[in-house]
């Protein structure tokens, strides 16, 4: 700010200060010469992403007490930038390729331009650099982004150039007036980039951060946080199997790190540590920030072994004072499905079985339980501030319909930041709030499973009282096992979620002296949810056979975080230096109130508990729980930038938990990384950036409860003591005192290039590490243990992976602009080592029921890759319909006379691609962003229980391409089931248009319009619904790739919107 | 100033919190446990410490252990109904004697009985380190419980570790068989004596739990057995063990057979160990949902829907209607065949009670219809249960197989019967001794055996008194009255028909089935253990 207004001062002073300046260098870079004329004078450099700053100059460059214009004039001379002084500043533009410098003389002004500049979304840009192109004519915006310059004639060119813009040229032409808008440059190697308990400047970044701005996130129909980041990250898979709007993004960076409770990325929301991903609106963040090696998660120390994700919201800008609106309307369908039978395939299928039933109808379920979704979604932020305060508030509201009938959620999200300076800026408050309310329609998945497998010929609803088995319901329904009309369970049962989430966060820092900062923070997040399900008498799904059913279940989890933060910023001569250290207490509490009952006197009054009348029988139950766990630590970190080229940085932590046994509670967690930028060392052609770094660090991973290193006794039941109902007190679990922090130790190795003046950006990352004391939930012997399971220290996991991101500016022209980027990462995670305590693998998975309980589906072997399917092999079937299997020596044999099994595929991808295109043309713009995984294999339950001629007695019968009618055996596992799940999605496709608005006093500063698809097309040879990666099983990490029965299918929308600036 | 007063604010409150949040005792986040330590100080918490030990029990009726008593033999069957209960072809293996190391009735029997074992160990550690007269007074109780648990052992598994000591955290080893048989034996022998002992029928005070006679019934297994587990037959002291139980005089056939497992049937006098199920304090008694159709909710005003599936076998059903194999009133109509067609036979009490057959109806008497039964089936939509099971798998009729019902159900009942189920039972004990008699004279025409066989025929069946017994009129006798009672597998490898062919199941290679395996995932976690032979 202070800047801003000496700017402002000594722009009176046009051209007026006679300052002499002495320089002596040899080969010098452009930062060096910066910063002697810098430490010289009163002038500041302004510049543009096209300005290198690391380019070196040959030869010697002499000036004694020489003037400030002759000095400039000499350099731009001699190196291919030229330097003009405007006002208090001195502007740096490249000069253009194959043009003389024609450095003409300022001759007859011809005539005066006026206009404003902004960026993307109307705030106004002040103190941009504006040049006459091929002059030192130039001028800077105001405070409130306008100029006003004097230009030679109408093919006079203004060239715009600003820190973190895409720099812009623009024909003068016959205007006097032009509203010109600058783009973000998200390549700029200036660009600031978030890490922990910090910032830093991209190009000095010597680990493995990726940041991705507002600009690149994903478009469209996008409700969730990880949707934003989903394929835009190398090494950071982000999937959700199906359209299920209230269902949760699995994250997983980096392939399996950690068996610990964090597979999930640690979130940290300004500075929130542990802060939910969602707390923030889509619409509200700024920028994201992922942390993807050991070295720069190890400042997180605890839970940083599967990565950090740091959200930077919006924040209010001085004397800027805007307000935005944005609103979306979706319109969502059902794309894939699991192919079934039709009524007539049934009804042909049961006539030649003579089995079955045809009940007359023709009936397609799915059909009958999705619809086209519309949903629509409305932002309103405001913000702006004075010197002193600045603040941003916005009001998000979504309504987000599902596909399936009965779905959806209503959500509210405020949020307020204030940001206060004083004692001359020395002292600086932040203050944010949010507030989220969501109300879910959660629906019932097995809706999907029955809509595949409901007789076809079945009607909807009960022709004679006979069919309505519920009496009263109207619905036909049929008894069998796991089996229930999908539609009356989504109308007639009501499975609701109500979440509140409050965020307080305040912090204040203060500069002691310069440089010198503390900061403390306090940060307080609770989330609430209250569930409530009701069945009604009337519903076979589940309340006919209780009477009305009832659950209601009122969870809360709260943490704490109070940090002490003491940085430094300074340097000695050509060392920069930075500084971090401090504490942090983070304190978590979970507790929970659950209720379950029937027998309701009336389903009118089913919200009264008190008319169940199970409660009074003692069939309705009750459960209560709270536990919570504390973690302490110190940190600190120290980084160190020689002149721009030579970067290293080392950090610890140290940190303890409640949740390990007395001798294990602390643990340690350094971290070293340097690099080395070549291309300021040699003179590299075309390159202006070829930095190689290299990394090592060691991140840990909790447990997942609290209590697990303690033998604890809860509750158990009840038994006859003389003849009394006793409650039952015993141990809970083994306690298991020698439980301490898993371990992951990390190598990245990697190479950041910028070539071409930055049109090419690309960086390659390379690691290996080995995670050590897996903390998982293992078998063990039983006797001498209590429980056959235990949580235990088990074993190691070793992985490695390569991560590439590209990114080319394929053109760059007046109107026309393509950029092209993508991402590519690979990686292996193997069991390398499993403690002999815990046998010779662990994991394993069950098909389920009906029919299927006993069929294990997953295991790891130590020296085995993480994510194996482990089954029977399928070899076909005999003449009689039976099953053949491999017998484990090549032979095809009877199922049952055989027990062989092996690895028989594996549910993780060993690559993952993302490929986004960017065009923009005039006021156009395009995005199209493909993404693909490959070499997952998935398990199609849906197949493995349905798609076999015998089912037909009951069911439907899926009949993808696979179907063999002349199957005549039992529902048996095999390889069969077992397919490969590549896939290419093309996830998003955006057309949006940014409308002129003209006219000097326009109140609208810009207003766009966008239409995006969501999911146009899916390449895929795979038959089930989403050819998507699970990465767990109701959250078994060590089973990926089960594509359960009830999973919801596949879904594509369409979204139009508008964003408009005020 | 101003900077120095900040400073020191900020410098002071850094250190302040340095010094003092470092504390990280985790008792004070546990807010809904307690942490072993603490607990067992009054005499409720010794009670309710206590109860921990029976808790487990929960499992045995209906979980692993009935499952693998019962469904390898010849009177229980789960057939494959199409897409139900095939479960990977575990039941199928049950019942073929393939059974596997990492099928989950071998594991499940193990888990139930070592759960048992170590809190058993532990309640011994802690109410010995708690050293009151009351902590002490539960020790036999708790040391007869724990012999029992490894009496199961030593029938379903033989070549088990023995833990006894909660302090030793090793790995441990097998033991023969023979040593788990001489340490069940020694316990029950010491222990007995310190127990409690009932003077009259019920007791309430040891109702649900082990007393004098609990141990006695033990024994009388243990020695019953003994020529199985160790080679050496103990038939005297087989008779001395049910001569305890029967001298005592406390305790008598219940008049009526079903008066053992109706819903109030705790009051019977025939019960010297039950585990009192309640369909609220204390579940898991499963027959409802195991075995009814999904329709029969609809007869009992069930709150579940039960899955169809655990059945008897057509050969057990005749054993009871068939007059060459059970002698006694004939011509009633006691079933009908798939065709619909009444059987008449035997009416034998016992048949009626243990089996649910015939046509069914909703509790308001309309006939209830399976509108997905399966076309083949010659009964068609209207649901009758059939002794006959037209195939094992994979198409097993969804209406075949006679339901087990011989815990009598209730109208409104739950998937937790409120039934008790009785572990050792006066009229198994009378049949332990009669059969000790006969095998010690090699006479089972002895007139003392006929008697006792004959006076429970007579009240329970309500049919015609043997003049002659073989071991295999023997064996069926003992199977009407003993059915689904957890004990037919030891009673066929006691009579050497285990292994024989018999329905649904062909004639066993070798008799390496007639102890269990050991489960592959306890083989996997602890090295130190070894496979049974032939597995």
């Amino acid at each position: 700010m202070r800047q801003l207004l000496l700017t402002l001062f000594f722009s009176l002073n046009f051209f007026g200060n006679p300052q002499e300046i002495s320089l002596e260098l040899t080969n010098p870079t452009l930062k060096q010469v910066i910063n002697i004329i810098e430490s010289q004078s009163e002038y500041k450099f302004a510049y543009g992403s096209n300005v290198t700053l690391s380019s070196k100059f040959s030869g010697k460059y002499i000036y004694q007490n020489q003037s400030l214009e002759k000095i400039l004039k000499g350099l731009s001379d001699r190196t291919p930038y030229s330097f003009a002084i405007l006002g208090n500043n001195i502007a740096i533009t490249p000069d253009t390729k194959g043009e003389e410098d024609p450095m003409p003389q300022a001759s007859v002004q011809q005539a005066t331009v006026r206009g404003t500049v902004t960026d993307q979304n109307g705030n106004p840009l002040p103190s941009v650099t504006i040049l006459e192109k091929g002059t030192n004519n130039g001028v800077l915006t105001d405070f409130d982004g306008n100029f006003s310059i004097e230009v030679a004639s109408n093919e006079s060119v203004l060239v715009l150039t600003y820190v973190g813009m895409r720099t812009v040229e623009q024909v003068v032409d016959t205007n006097t007036t032009i509203d010109i808008q600058m783009a973000e440059d998200a390549q700029s190697l200036d660009e600031v980039m978030v890490v922990g308990y910090g910032t830093q400047r991209k190009k000095t970044i010597t680990s493995a951060i990726t940041n991705i701005d507002a600009e690149e996130f994903n478009k469209g129909n996008i409700n969730n946080v990880a949707q934003l980041l989903q394929g835009k990250v190398a090494g950071l898979s982000i999937s959700r199997a199906g359209g299920n709007p209230n269902g949760d993004f699995n994250i997983r960076l980096r392939g399996l790190s950690t068996l610990g409770s964090g597979t999930q990325p640690l979130v940290v929301v300004d500075g929130q540590v542990g802060a939910d991903l969602n707390s923030i609106d889509p619409n509200d963040i700024k920028s994201i920030d992922v942390l993807k090696d050991a070295s720069s998660a190890a400042i997180y120390g605890t839970r940083g072994s599967a990565g950090v994700i740091i959200v930077t919201t919006k924040k209010g800008r001085p004397g800027i004072s805007t307000m935005n609106y944005n609103g979306s309307v979706s319109i969502e369908n059902g794309v894939r499905f699991t192919e079934h039978m039709s009524a007539d395939e049934y009804r042909n299928l049961i006539g030649n079985l003579g089995t079955g039933t045809d009940f007359g109808g023709n009936t397609d379920w799915y059909d009958e339980i999705t619809r086209t979704a519309i949903s629509h979604q409305q932002n309103l932020s405001f913000s702006g501030g004075n010197d002193n305060t600045t603040y941003n508030a916005s009001l998000n509201y979504r309504n987000n319909k599902g596909i399936a009938i009965t779905t959806g959620f209503e959500q509210l999200n405020g949020r307020f930041h204030l940001t206060h300076r004083a004692l001359e800026n020395k002292l600086v408050f932040n203050v944010q709030l949010i507030s989220t309310t969501r109300e879910s329609d959660l629906g019932y998945e097995s809706a999907f499973q029955y809509a595949t497998i409901y007789n076809p010929t079945s009607p909807v609803y009960a022709l004679n009282p006979e069919q309505d088995l519920a009496g009263g319901g109207g619905y036909f329904e049929v008894s069998a096992q796991d089996y229930s009309n999908p539609v009356a369970v989504l109308k007639q049962n009501t499975n609701n979620l109500k979440l509140k989430r409050l965020n307080f966060t305040g912090s204040v820092e203060y500069e002691i002296i310069d440089g010198l900062k503390i900061l403390t923070r306090y940060a307080r997040q609770s989330t609430s949810t209250f569930g409530t399900t009701f069945s009604p008498k009337t519903a076979w799904y589940s309340g006919f056979s209780r009477n009305g059913y009832s659950t209601k279940s009122d969870d809360e989890g709260i943490t704490q975080l109070y940090e002490n933060v003491l940085s430094y910023d300074g340097n000695i001569s050509d060392l920069d230096i930075s500084a971090v250290a401090g504490y942090s207490y983070q304190d978590f509490i979970y507790n929970g109130f659950n209720a379950d009952g029937g027998n309701f006197v009336t389903d009118l009054s089913a919200e009264d508990f008190s008319t169940a009348q199970d409660f009074q029988n003692g069939l309705g139950t009750i459960g209560s729980y709270k536990n919570g766990s504390r973690l302490v630590a110190f940190f600190g970190r120290v980084g160190l930038n020689y002149n721009d080229y030579a970067f290293f940085s080392a950090s610890l932590r140290r940190e303890g938990s409640t949740q390990f046994g007395p001798e294990n509670k602390w643990g340690y967690f350094p971290a070293v990384s340097s690099g080395l930028d070549f291309s300021k060392i040699f003179n590299i052609p075309s390159f202006n950036l070829l930095k190689v770094r290299g990394s090592f660090g060691i991140t840990g991973a909790l447990p997942p409860s609290s209590g697990l290193s303690q033998l604890t006794y809860n509750g158990r039941g009840n038994y006859l003591i003389n003849g009394t109902w006793t409650t039952t007190y015993g141990p809970n679990q083994n306690g298991n005192p020698e439980l301490k922090w898993e371990r992951k130790s990390e190598y990245d190795f990697g190479v950041d290039f910028a070539a071409f003046e930055s049109r090419l950006n690309g960086t390659i990352d390379y690691y290996t590490r080995k995670t050590s004391d897996l903390i998982f939930n293992v078998t063990v012997p039983s006797p001498p243990a209590l429980f056959n399971r235990a949580w235990r220290n088990v074993g190691d996991l070793k992985s490695s992976g390569i991560e590439l991101a590209l990114s080319y500016k394929v053109l760059e022209g007046n109107d026309f602009n393509w950029t092209t980027s993508g991402n590519f990462s690979h990686n292996k995670t193997e069991l390398s080592r499993l403690d002999p305590s815990a046998g010779s693998y662990i994991g394993e998975s069950n098909l389920g029921s009906p029919g299927q309980n006993a069929t294990l589906l997953t295991r790891t072997y130590a020296g085995g890759e993480v994510g194996t399917f482990f089954q029977s092999v399928y070899r076909g079937v005999d003449e009689n319909g039976k099953f053949l299997f491999d017998d484990g020596e090549g032979n095809a044999v009877l199922a049952t006379e055989t027990n062989y099994k092996t690895a028989i595929g594996n549910g993780l991808p060993k690559f993952e691609l993302g490929w986004t295109n960017t065009f923009f043309y005039k006021r156009f713009d395009l995005n199209i962003f493909l993404r693909g995984s490959f070499g997952h294999d998935l398990i199609n339950t849906q197949r493995a229980f349905f798609e076999n001629p015998s089912v037909a007695s009951v069911y439907n019968v899926v009949n993808t391409k696979y179907y063999n009618p002349n199957l005549n055996d039992a529902q048996l596992f095999s390889s069969y089931y077992v397919e490969n799940g590549d896939f290419v999605k093309l996830d998003n496709a955006t057309l949006g248009y940014n409308f002129i608005i003209s006219g000097e006093n326009n109140s609208i500063k810009s207003l766009r319009a966008f239409i995006s698809g969501n999911n146009l097309f899916t390449i895929t040879g795979y038959t089930g619904a989403d050819p998507e990666v699970r990465y767990s099983d109701n959250g078994n990490i060590l089973a990926p790739g089960i594509d359960r029965r009830s999973s919801w299918v596949l879904t594509r929308s369409f979204t139009l919107g508008i964003n408009i600036s005020l | 100033m101003k900077n120095i007063v900040f400073k020191s604010l900020f410098l002071g409150g850094l250190l302040c919190l340095i010094f003092s949040c470092t504390n990280l005792d985790e008792d004070p986040y546990l807010f809904d446990k307690v942490t072993g330590k603490e607990f067992g100080k009054t005499k409720l918490e010794i009670n309710s410490a206590v109860a921990a030990a029976y808790s487990n029990l929960s499992g045995y009726a209906t979980g692993s252990p009935m499952q693998l008593n019962e469904v390898t033999t010849d009177e229980m069957v789960v057939p494959t109904r199409g897409p139900d209960w095939g479960d990977g072809g575990h039941w199928v293996r049950l019942k073929e004697h393939t059974y596997a190391a990492d099928d989950p009735a071998p594991e499940g029997g193990w888990n139930f009985c070592y759960s048992g074992i170590t809190t058993c160990n532990r309640l011994i550690a802690n109410l010995t380190e708690i050293d009151t007269d009351l902590s002490l007074s539960f020790l036999p109780e708790i040391k007869t419980l724990r012999a029992i648990y490894y009496y199961w052992l030593l029938d379903w598994y033989g070549n088990v570790p023995l833990s006894i000591d909660f302090a030793d955290t090793e790995p441990p080893t097998n033991a023969t068989r023979q040593e788990i048989y001489n340490f069940v034996e020694s316990e029950l022998l010491t222990n007995a004596p310190l127990l409690k002992k009932p003077t009259t029928i019920p007791d309430i005070a040891t109702y649900g739990r082990v007393n004098f006679y609990t141990a006695q019934a033990c024994l009388a297994k243990l020695y019953l057995n003994a020529e199985i587990y160790t080679g050496k037959a103990e038939w005297d002291n087989a008779i001395s063990a049910s001569n305890e139980i029967i001298n005592s005089s406390i305790y008598e056939l219940a008049p009526n057979y079903v008066d053992n497992f109706v819903e109030t049937n705790q009051n019977s006098k025939e019960f010297i160990w039950a585990i009192p199920y309640d369909e609220v304090k204390f579940r898991g008694f499963g027959w409802p949902t195991m075995t009814l159709s999904q329709l029969s909710q609809a007869t009992f005003n069930m709150s579940v829907k039960p899955n169809n599936g655990f059945a008897t076998t057509l050969d057990h059903y005749n054993s009871y209607i068939d007059p060459n194999q059970n002698p006694g009133p004939q011509n009633t109509v006691v079933g009908l065949d798939p065709l619909g067609i009444p059987i008449t036979g035997t009416d034998d009490k016992r048949m009626r009670a243990n089996f649910l057959v015939g046509p069914q109806f909703s509790s308001d008497g309309e006939r209830l219809k399976d509108s997905g039964a399966d076309a083949d089936d010659p009964d068609g939509t209207p649901i009758t249960f059939t002794p006959y099971i037209n195939e094992l798998e994979p198409s097993a009729w969804r209406q075949s197989g006679g339901r087990i019902s011989k815990w009598q159900y209730y109208l409104g009942m739950t998937s937790n019967l409120n039934n008790d189920f009785a572990v050792f039972r006066y009229a198994d004990i009378l049949l332990i001794k009669a059969e000790a008699m006969a095998r010690k004279n090699g006479d089972w025409n002895d007139a003392s055996v006929l008697d006792i066989v004959n006076q429970i025929r007579t009240q329970h069946g309500g049919v015609a008194p043997f003049t002659s017994l073989t071991p295999i009129t023997f064996l069926a006798e003992r199977g009407r009255e003993m059915f689904a009672e957890t004990w037919r597998r030891q009673d066929m490898i006691r009579f050497g028909t285990y292994n024989d062919s018999y329905l649904f199941h062909e004639k066993d290679p070798d008799n390496h089935v007639n102890i269990f395996p050991i489960p592959a995932t306890q083989l996997n976690a602890n090295k130190n253990l070894e496979q049974n032979p032939g597995y």
